[in-house]
């Protein structure tokens, strides 16, 4: 891996490209510090406490960087054009004419992409009007207002510009997927994600507790390992394609296969169950306010380090992780497919058994996997409980960053390989 | 034009939407200065005007010659739009001219212009050999006026023809005749026996047709190899009589074809009761495939007709009859087969290339048609090449009915057959375009009946296509075309001498109807541009019925139930009319997918091609394999003579080469076959397949290396060897074949196609 990067720099084109990706990134973290107009600053410092832990505004502060609690330019982050695009997603299932549009290939999905675009900006204007009361609610000690009084000309001036934001950041990505290397949205969402890495790094060295601050890097380091492996962990299949008639040798040797990963569904079931076990913590504190009551113990009860919320994270985990791969990989399908393009599994016959062959081998392979998910989530907050560190570790996060960087080194490593011939013609 | 218009045109621009990029003011403002020089020009002689073309220079100089030229040999001025056409592939664009504005000789123009500018030699680029025959011979007076040679390639030429050919300053050739030429060049094991110089400028003509239609099926040069085994032969015998939906199915799309368990059950016990899916069987397995494919999707006189004893392939693109060209991987046997045919020898694929690899070849680029601005977008994106929109000289006045849809065949042709009747009586002269061979028989079956004589005109007998064309416009004239007739071809109103122009036009001109939709608009449009020629009178309808096979596949749940008809069966609805539009849409997107899969697979394996090709070159021309084995062998080669061991070593490591090309494109070809399985594992398949072929193509030069050093240990030389000695055995005949490909969705395409069926299923 080091070696592929190393490379990469060698080769003049590749080399621009990465220049490209981190100049595109360095910007999307410069805007995540410019305040949006209307903003008060100085009152921004102290709000922080409500974007720590498990709930929404915590997860979404995670994924846009710090920008929403600093309500910058990027405050809204990337998301909503992830939402957009699973909108429309879904959409084309239900609206037949979004179906119709797809089937006549590129120039409908051009159409769509764009409707994608136009619903990203109406979902950021949305959204932005809900952050600009949300954080009038939030206050200093002084009891001045993030935003100060609204008229509606600062609403409008605000809104404006976390819409444009929001929008600038889908043309960034689209720019690097485009002219840079690896996919620009998991690359933005990384580089958000990994923002929080040096505030980890300080707050694991000025941790009182000495076990921890020596056991910590031998215990990241290991998941990290840990991560790697199993996520590239996969079960191939072979399969043999009986549609040539010819006097030639097979010359592929098993370069033909089905891989089934261990990990089949990704980092998917992980972010659902964290969106939902979110929900317990954020309504009991809507609905509790200062006071001690119910609620508030409620939240408590399903604070992110509590034994409640590991369960309720695992749970949720594994049955995400049974519904995405039974959704995404059907095993009567891939049987179907197989056979309609003249192509088999040696030894088992075509239709039903061998989609019975795929099935029992996908039973087997995800449960270790949602086990498997559900230990890199819940391993983080048994540590922490166990260490009485206070200290933010999140699989989630750990899952997305090694799972970003992985995807985009072996692009690069790809892109390496089609440009490697100039030693070839010495 | 109004301000709306104005403002639409100026957005357009803006956007650099095709066609509005090059801005013909440029040009326009050289065609008084080309005139200018006219009477100049007009007192020379012939032998002075010849000796003025070979100094011309710039481009004025240049227009201006190639006019009096072209006056002075073929009696025509060139019109002011031909000259822009002319500059603007001067420019290195794509002119877009309407038909009958004269593209061949505005092509005559710019390929002496090349010449002048130094961008010789200059191939013009066809679609068939005939247009490339035509082409040369009625534009060699031009050529000749100019002080250029000017040569055509076709099929039938010998090796020695083409060498002629391609020695003259410009070369008519057909696409295919110039690729596999190429692909040839690149597998000499003598110098001397290249026919192609070094390529220098492709004047494309039917650009869209060149470089988009036919860029999605890759060129490929096949060698005989000699088999033992024909499992075909016994396939086909089991396959025969199987029943549709019962033993096997048919996908949506046409395109595969699987058996059922009760089919499977059949054929495994005519072959004895063995288990096809064992790995022992796998040969049965793939013979039985191949033979259900040859026998339920593969249709005599539609994909293929006999003749001669032989199984000829129809060119889907063309209509016609592609020369040489077979089926890959035993399909071809499997429908020798079934036609009761003795079997042809098979083949291994020994070099391929893109259409659109090949054009990249060529250091100067530039093309012409009718129908550039429709694939303006993918002429952009992969060939960088402008679309420059010339306009007509007269403005076409042709009439263009709407598509008339019928709901059953029946009644569509009983409709078609009587309006031909009316403008037979008539005397308007008519002409049909049919999808394919069968379809033009059955139509000229039908009009027989009716009492309409008519000319048909398909892969069968093309030998006569140029008489055929000619007379397609006299008085009373019904002609019954596949595709053949849809692109170059001139049709002159009141026959090829005009006799009748006057009595025809006042009928309304000749009359284009189309026999159901193509898979894409513009060779409609190709077809609709054969009426209306230079300004004359023309009309043109299509005729579709809803049970054509491009609707059923592609808009099948699209067709309203009861769709608003006439007593007559011709259906007037919005929602169908919408539909069969749709249907013309998917089947360009998937195309223009195909396009694209094509494209991105051959991009690594053109580069590995390239780069083999430039190290070949070398151990043609160079002594480096003698060399390299006088390192290896000193004293074996101290007793030869120099001159030999020059050649026997060249012999052995070329063998080499090409046998390692064609095991590795093999290799690649089976890769790619099964790369897309890769995507379940959320990997990009074409990621997948360059990590494959790369180490591979790595591992290539030493082997390559091992070899020959092997070869040339094993034999013992004297004067007169040869490399048959050492088993060197070279394929003996070559032919070529097209390769189509399978897409494969992505896991979003999965996991959405999964919800809808899941949708469906409730709803």
């Amino acid at each position: 891996m080091l070696q592929t990067i190393a490379n990469a720099f060698s080769v003049p084109e590749i080399r621009r490209k990465l220049a490209f990706t981190a100049a595109i990134l360095l910007l999307y973290r410069l805007g995540a510090y410019i305040p949006a107009p209307g903003v008060n600053i100085d009152a921004v410092e102290s709000i922080e406490e409500n974007f720590t832990g498990s709930n929404i505004l915590g997860f979404l502060n995670l994924f846009s960087g710090g920008s929403l609690q600093r309500l910058s330019l990027f405050a809204l982050g990337i998301m909503p054009y992830i939402t957009a695009s699973i909108i429309l997603q879904l959409l084309t299932v239900v609206v037949p004419s979004l179906e119709r549009l797809q089937k006549e290939g590129e120039v409908g999905q051009q159409k769509i992409t764009q409707y994608t675009r136009y619903l990203t900006v109406g979902l950021s204007f949305a959204q932005a009007l809900g952050y600009v009361f949300l954080f009038q609610s939030f206050q200093d000690q002084a009891g001045q207002s993030v935003v100060g009084d609204l008229t509606f000309g600062k609403v409008f001036l605000i809104v404006i510009s976390l819409t444009a934001g929001t929008t600038l950041l889908m043309w960034m990505g689209e720019l690097i997927t485009q002219r840079g290397i690896g996919n620009g949205i998991s690359l933005m969402i990384f580089a958000s994600i990994a923002s929080s890495i040096p505030g980890g790094i300080s707050a694991w060295w000025n941790n009182q507790d000495q076990v921890f601050v020596v056991m910590m890097p031998f215990i990241a380091l290991a998941v990290i390992v840990g991560i790697v492996f199993v996520q590239e962990g996969q079960r191939r299949i072979p399969v043999q394609y009986a549609k040539r008639v010819v006097g030639r040798r097979m010359t592929t040797g098993g370069s033909t296969y089905l891989p089934l990963r261990v990990n089949m569904a990704g980092v998917i079931p992980v972010i659902f169950a964290a969106s939902i076990m979110a929900f317990p913590p954020t309504i009991g504190q809507l609905l509790g306010g200062a006071d001690e009551n119910f609620w508030t113990d409620f939240a408590n009860f399903f604070n992110p380090n509590g034994w409640a919320y590991v369960v309720g994270e695992v749970f949720f985990i594994i049955i995400f992780t049974y519904f995405y791969t039974a959704v995404t990989f059907n095993p009567v399908d891939q049987a179907d497919n197989l056979k309609k393009y003249g192509g088999f599994i040696p030894g088992v016959r075509p239709g039903r058994p061998t989609a019975e062959y795929l099935d029992r081998i996908l039973s087997r392979l995800t449960f270790p996997g949602a086990l498997y998910l559900g230990a890199v989530a819940a391993l983080p907050t048994i540590l922490i409980s166990q260490t009485s560190a206070n200290f933010y570790f999140g699989g989630t996060s750990i899952l997305i960053v090694v799972g970003v960087a992985l995807d985009t080194v072996k692009q690069l490593e790809a892109q390496l390989m089609m440009r490697n011939y100039e030693g070839f013609l010495k | 034009m109004s301000l709306a218009q104005r403002l639409k045109n100026r957005a357009r621009r803006f956007l650099e939407r095709p066609g509005t990029v090059v801005s013909l003011r440029r040009y326009e403002e050289l065609l008084p200065r080309i005139e200018a020089l006219e009477p100049e020009l007009q007192e020379l002689t012939d032998e002075e005007l010849t000796q003025r073309a070979g100094e011309a220079e710039g481009l004025v100089e240049i227009c201006a010659v190639g006019r009096e030229a072209a006056r002075r040999a073929l009696g025509e001025r060139p019109y002011d739009v031909q000259l822009l056409g002319a500059l603007a592939m001067l420019d290195g664009h794509v002119a877009e001219m309407a038909t009958g504005e004269g593209k061949t000789l505005t092509a005559t123009i710019a390929a002496y212009g090349h010449v002048r500018l130094g961008h010789g030699p200059v191939h013009v680029i066809t679609v068939n050999d005939y247009l490339a025959r035509r082409d040369a011979d009625w534009m060699r007076p031009v050529y000749t006026m100019l002080g250029l040679t000017v040569g055509s390639v076709t099929e039938i030429n010998t090796r020695e023809e083409r060498v002629e050919a391609y020695a003259c300053d410009v070369t008519y050739v057909s696409i295919n005749e110039a690729g596999f030429d190429f692909l040839r060049d690149q597998l000499v094991t003598d110098i001397a026996d290249r026919v192609q110089r070094p390529l220098g400028t492709a004047i494309v003509d039917e650009a869209d047709s060149i470089l988009i239609d036919e860029a999605k099926v890759p060129m490929v040069l096949a060698g005989a190899i000699t088999t033992e085994l024909d499992p075909v032969h016994a396939a086909d015998a089991v396959v025969r009589g199987l029943v549709a939906h019962r033993d096997y199915e048919i996908s949506e799309d046409g395109r595969t074809i699987s058996l059922t368990n009760r089919g499977l059950k059949t054929v495994e016990a005519k072959l004895g009761g063995i288990n096809l899916y064992d790995e022992k069987h796998l040969a049965d397995l793939a013979a039985v495939n191949v033979a259900l494919y040859a026998h339920y999707l593969l249709q005599r006189d539609v994909d293929y007709i006999v003749r001669n004893g032989t199984v000829e392939l129809v060119d889907e693109m063309r209509g016609r009859v592609a020369q040489r060209r077979r089926w890959p991987d035993g399909l071809h046997a499997a429908v020798e087969a079934k036609e009761g045919l003795s079997p042809s020898a098979e083949g291994e694929v020994l070099g391929t290339i893109t259409v659109q690899a090949y054009i990249g070849l060529y250091k100067t680029l530039c093309g012409m048609t009718a129908t550039a601005v429709h694939v303006g977008d993918q002429l952009r994106e992969y060939y960088k090449l402008e679309v420059a929109v010339i306009p007509p000289n007269t403005p076409c006045i042709r009439v263009d009915e709407p598509t008339r849809i019928y709901a059953t065949r029946a009644e569509r042709d009983e409709a078609m057959v009587a309006l031909i009747k009316e403008c037979h009586e008539k005397g308007r002269p008519v002409l049909v375009g049919t999808l394919d061979v069968k379809a033009s028989e059955e139509l000229a079956a039908q009009l027989a009946e009716a009492g309409v004589p008519c000319t048909v005109l398909n892969a069968k007998n093309d030998a006569e296509e140029a008489a055929i064309i000619a007379e397609a416009g006299t008085y009373g004239a019904v002609t019954v075309s596949t595709q053949m007739a849809g692109r170059g071809v001139d049709i002159r109103l009141g026959g090829s001498d005009q006799r009748d122009w006057e009595r025809v036009a006042e009928l309304g001109g000749l009359l284009v109807i189309g026999a159901g939709m193509h898979e894409s608009r513009r060779v409609d449009d190709q077809l609709r541009g054969r009426a209306g020629r230079q300004g004359d009178p023309g009309g043109s309808v299509f005729f579709v019925s809803l049970e054509d096979e491009l609707i059923v596949r592609h808009a099948g749940n699209e067709i309203p139930p009861s769709p608003n008809m006439t007593p007559d069966g011709l259906v007037e609805d919005e929602r169908v009319d919408w539909a069969v539009a749709h249907a013309q849409r998917v089947a360009e997107g998937i195309n223009y997918e195909i396009h694209r899969n094509t494209w991105r697979y051959s991009l690594v394996i053109e580069q590995q091609r390239k780069a083999l090709a430039e190290r070949r070159e070398r151990v043609l021309t160079t002594n480096v394999t003698a060399e390299m084995l006088a390192e290896y062998f000193p004293e074996k080669c101290e007793q030869m003579d120099p001159e030999l061991l020059t050649r026997v070593s060249r012999a052995i490591a070329l063998y080499h080469i090409d046998r390692l090309w064609a095991e590795h494109l093999a290799m690649l070809s089976e890769v790619r076959e099964g790369v897309h399985l890769r995507s379940l594992a959320r990997v990009d398949p074409l990621d997948e397949f360059h990590r494959t072929a790369v180490p591979a193509f790595n591992a290539l030069i030493p082997e390559i290396e091992r070899r020959t050093v092997e070869t040339f240990e094993s034999i013992s030389v004297d004067e007169d060897w040869q490399p048959e000695q050492a088993k060197l055995i070279r394929p003996s005949a070559t032919w070529t074949y097209l390769v189509h490909d399978a897409p494969f969705g992505s896991e979003m395409d999965r996991l959405f196609s999964a919800a809808t069926r899941g949708f469906r299923k409730r709803r």
